[in-house]
């Protein structure tokens, strides 16, 4: 008896449910979202610019989005929950790029557009659009190792040990390191893209006294600016990402030399834009898509001229300053920072 | 009858959670059939090895934090050893991993016999070992599968005689899951040495006075969560077709199957069945929660006070029928 009762609520609870979700459709596009690192600045800004980009289209009706710290099998399993929920198309950035593959091609099969954002994937059906995260740590390496003289010792400090950016960046730190032949790396460490980790590690090295001539992060930047001032250690030159708080730091840090590449986190709201153009039957000329880094330094003036008009005080130290790339993203910066998606 | 419900009442409640759910699911999402069960299957599978070898060490009274590196670590070595072989390689590599979390999960077992040190200790210990031992294998996700081990979760069971309405509610993966647990369990339940681990697991000193080997014993329930962990790490690379270094969420997922399946923390109660229904209803709670597309920073709330939920009521109605 007492089963019964409880089963009819249950029962109730769940058609509850049910009925909450088809409420919000209006018709046109659901497009599901699948992420992997939660709790990281550039990622919640790639997620939001999803988000902004969704909203601002006009052209979904839901968005569907699986964000969950896991790895390559929880994000299969996020992506075939995805297609059970019949969305229309698919922005993933990949836990790895040969991982997820059958889970990718198995959602092509059910009729889905998948874009793979910020890292590129093995499966041929899918479309990708992506910073070139190469080209990225070739850039900020080859300005930092001209800026020391060519020659000298640098702190390498990566990101997250096996993510794939942090091996394609590691080609293009070794691409520049091999054309500076006195240039050599002092200490390689992982960061594993943690702020508390990263300025524990150059605190660390710096109390062993052992002198350096430049520091080389992947994006964990204004902890070791901050790091540098507060032990007092002389200023190197630092190169980083674009993120707010860095960008900063070099308007404003006396004597700081150094450098911001762009790697902007927007870059998932360019995947929704391909992927509705894809739905709307536009097909991109090619399945990957590259959106070049950009160097800001400030030696010169004109790299100063950069740095001051793409500075962002109002935005989280941690996101990324450009939160908006050309022809790929048409909202507005009230709509990134709200954070909101369609029907929120 | 009754009898078996009685002694397997939280097993029962479980499973009827768990029809629950799939009805509530078949509600969310009218569509869902074969494929998104074989998809759930799928996503069970490396959970279910890990929930597995918890479930061993926490029954014989320890706790196993190296679960999660353990599996990166054997899938890391078996996706390496497989990258670029012949697929009759694989052949080889498979029981070679299996031996190698074996040995590994016996050197825990040691540890913890001869050290004494608490087990929470030098499995955490284990944990940074193994996870540092991974990167060494494979410093970034890669390597390969063969197409045959691949093979062996994809698709359904085909049974002669019965139709495919039927056979497609049988994926291979849960066939594979079923045949992995049962043969390590089955034989173990009904041993010497599975009483041994109940017993450890109730009270060392009293399995001590009573002639059992408490040291050994120990030494081989890990030596069994190491098994499973290397079945987990298979099933990683299966599903995957890579081995990556950096581990899964895997560890504290089995010590929530492992208390939402109805094993006592403190050891020597519960069963293996328990745990893995767990799993399945875990992991459909997560089929659900994105099915709804509910906010996706609210789901680990939701998933979570689920599970306290349930564990309280179980709680409570165990603390009633004692009373009454």
């Amino acid at each position: 008896m007492r089963l019964t009762k409880t089963l009819t609520l249950l029962l109730g609870g769940a058609a509850l449910l049910a009925s909450a979700a088809a409420s919000g459709a209006q018709g046109s596009y659901t497009i599901g979202v699948s992420n992997t690192v939660q709790g990281n600045g550039w990622r919640e800004e790639m997620v939001c610019a999803i988000k902004a980009q969704a909203l601002a289209s006009g052209k979904v009706a839901k968005l569907n989005i699986a964000h969950r710290n896991t790895d390559a099998a929880g994000q299969s399993e996020d992506i075939r929950n995805l297609i059970s929920a019949k969305v229309n198309a698919i922005v993933v950035n990949p836990a790895d790029p040969a991982g997820i593959k059958d889970a990718l091609a198995e959602a092509t099969k059910a009729g889905i557009v998948v874009v793979a954002v910020d890292q590129a994937v093995t499966e041929p059906s899918a479309y990708i659009i992506s910073n070139n995260q190469e080209q990225y740590a070739y850039l900020g390496a080859k300005w930092l190792f001209e800026q020391i003289g060519g020659k000298g010792s640098v702190v390498y400090m990566r990101g997250a040990a096996g993510a794939s950016a942090d091996s394609d960046r590691d080609k293009g730190f070794k691409k520049a390191l091999a054309e500076f032949p006195d240039v050599k790396v002092a200490q390689e460490v992982f960061t594993g893209w943690q702020q508390d980790q990263g300025k524990q590690q150059i605190l660390d090295y710096i109390a062993t006294g052992v002198p350096f001539d430049g520091i080389w992060t992947s994006g964990i930047d204004n902890v070791i600016v901050d790091a540098l001032v507060e032990s007092q250690s002389t200023l190197v030159p630092v190169v980083g990402a674009d993120n707010a708080g860095f960008v900063g730091q070099l308007n404003s840090v006396e004597g700081l030399k150094g450098a911001a590449v762009t790697n902007p986190g927007s870059i998932g709201g360019a995947g929704v834009t391909l992927a509705l153009q894809i739905l709307d039957g536009q097909k991109p000329a090619q399945q990957t898509v590259l959106v070049e880094p950009s160097l800001w330094e400030n030696v010169t003036d004109a790299g100063k001229e950069q740095l001051k008009a793409a500075a962002d005080p109002s935005l989280s130290p941690e996101w990324p300053v450009s939160i908006s790339i050309p022809d790929w993203t048409t909202y507005t910066k009230e709509q990134i920072v709200a954070c909101k998606g369609p029907g929120e | 009858m009754s009898r078996f419900l009685r002694n397997n009442g939280w097993v029962t409640g479980l499973f009827a959670l768990l029809i629950l759910l799939f009805i509530a699911t078949k509600i969310i999402q009218p569509s869902y059939g074969q494929g998104d069960f074989t998809s759930l299957v799928r996503a069970v599978l490396p959970y279910a090895f890990a929930v597995a070898a918890q479930t061993v060490v926490v029954i014989a009274g320890g706790i196993d934090l190296s679960v999660a590196a353990m599996m990166a670590l054997t899938s890391v070595t078996a996706a390496s050893m497989m990258a670029g072989a012949s697929e009759e390689y694989a052949l080889f590599v498979v029981p070679f991993v299996l031996a190698m979390g074996l040995v590994l999960g016996a050197i825990n077992g040691i540890l913890i016999v001869v050290s004494r040190v608490p087990d929470i200790v030098v499995t955490l210990a284990t944990l940074f070992i193994l996870q540092g031992a991974a990167l060494l294998v494979l410093d970034a996700p890669g390597g390969g599968a063969a197409e045959w081990l691949r093979g062996l979760i994809l698709g359904t069971l085909p049974i002669p005689g019965l139709p495919e309405s039927i056979t497609g509610w049988i994926p291979n993966a849960l066939v594979l899951l079923v045949v992995a647990l049962c043969t390590v369990w089955i034989p173990l339940r009904r041993s010497r040495l599975g009483l041994s681990i109940y017993a450890i697991g109730s009270s060392d000193l009293a399995a001590f006075r009573s002639g059992v080997p408490v040291a050994r014993t120990k030494i081989i329930a890990y030596a069994l969560a190491g098994l499973f962990g290397a079945m987990g790490g298979l099933s990683l690379t299966m599903s995957t077709g890579i081995g990556a270094p950096i581990p899964g969420p895997y560890l504290l997922a089995s010590v929530a199957a492992v208390v939402l399946g109805g094993v006592a923390l403190g050891g020597g109660r519960g069963g293996l069945l328990g745990p893995i229904v767990a799993v399945f209803v875990l992991r459909l709670v997560r089929t659900d929660l994105t099915l709804l597309a509910i906010d996706p920073n609210v789901t680990a709330i939701v998933e979570g006070s689920i599970m306290v939920a349930v564990v309280m009521f179980g709680a409570y109605i165990t603390m009633r029928s004692r009373s009454s």
